[in-house]
């Protein structure tokens, strides 16, 4: 576990951003192609920095399903049970477009506040 | 939901998921469940060892973790009436006899506790700010009035007192002061039950 002191307080945060965004991660990578929720899971826990527990990223599913970002169709797999395929709604993509576009003006100011107080 | 595809280790994983969340609403389980099943079926060949297989679980993490994700936007459990929610509530009352600054010390404590709503905590800050203290002021005054007599002494015996003009708080006044009285009390009282 983490240390005693500041560092929980600092995960917590570095955790909150992390769930602010992969949701709209999950978005971009539906951008061009359906997928299915395992696909999904694989390429958002490929980036380390993203995700630290797999199991976590279905309940966000879940979430982006009843909101009506995205939806969902059953196709049969060719072992074990059927598949969740996952796709964008307009609604999603436009969410997407407002986060891509929000994402590079919030990148541009932190990236310049940081480089004022670079420790180096 | 058939299981008979999975690997027994992935089996008695959605058994712990299934136990940790079975508070969760029916149908939100159940939607993770199916998800969780799907998953551990890609992941998992059935003829996978029992390392491979609690590999994957290890990187699925822990149930218990992923139940606590599914549950924040369900309900916020809002914190329990404690001793610090009954201290607010005393100083927003009293508070004012101790330097004058306990009341601040209680509107402090009540915009700290998550046991009332924001609606709450402005009724108790902004309903009779102070508390008690607007009704110990004029109840000092009235008082006040009503023994201001003008006494002169004769040697070290006698007094001779004329009452002064004010004969003490009128029947109106009375209503008002005991009305200035209750507001705080009445506020007090509706912030003890609010708390939760």
């Amino acid at each position: 576990m983490v240390a005693k002191g500041k560092a929980p307080k600092r995960d917590a945060a570095i955790s909150q951003l992390r769930r602010g965004v992969i949701e709209f991660c999950v978005l971009a990578l539906l951008a061009d192609e359906e997928r299915y929720g395992f696909e999904l899971v694989q390429k958002l826990a490929g980036e380390d920095a993203l995700v630290t527990t797999e199991g976590t990223l279905y309940p966000l599913l879940g979430r982006l399903r009843r909101e009506g970002t995205v939806e969902t169709t059953w196709r049969e797999s060719p072992a074990g049970p059927p598949r969740r395929y996952y796709r964008l709604t307009p609604a999603g993509r436009k969410s997407l477009a407002a986060f891509v576009d929000e994402w590079s003006r919030f990148r541009g100011s932190v990236d310049a506040i940081l480089k004022i107080g670079d420790p180096q | 939901m058939s299981t008979s595809t999975l690997h027994p280790v992935a089996t008695a994983y959605l058994q712990q998921v299934r136990r940790e969340g079975r508070d969760l609403p029916g149908d939100r389980l159940a939607e993770l469940l199916i998800d969780l099943e799907e998953h551990l079926s890609a992941a998992i060949p059935a003829d996978a060892s029992e390392a491979d297989a609690r590999e994957v679980l290890g990187r699925l993490g822990d149930p218990r973790e992923i139940i606590e994700a599914e549950r924040p936007e369900l309900i916020v459990p809002a914190e329990r009436r404690g001793p610090r929610e009954w201290a607010a509530i005393f100083l927003l009352l009293f508070g004012f006899i101790a330097v004058g600054v306990g009341w601040v010390v209680g509107v402090v404590l009540l915009w700290g506790s998550r046991a009332w709503t924001t609606r709450d905590k402005l009724i108790g800050t902004l309903v009779l700010p102070g508390g008690l203290l607007p009704t110990g002021l004029l109840l000092l005054l009235a008082l006040g009035r009503a023994h201001k007599e003008i006494c002169t002494r004769y040697g070290t015996s006698v007094a001779h007192c004329t009452h002064g003009s004010s004969s003490g708080p009128s029947t109106l006044g009375s209503i008002a002061l005991i009305l200035l009285a209750l507001t705080p009390i009445v506020t007090a009282a509706y912030l003890a039950r609010r708390a939760r």
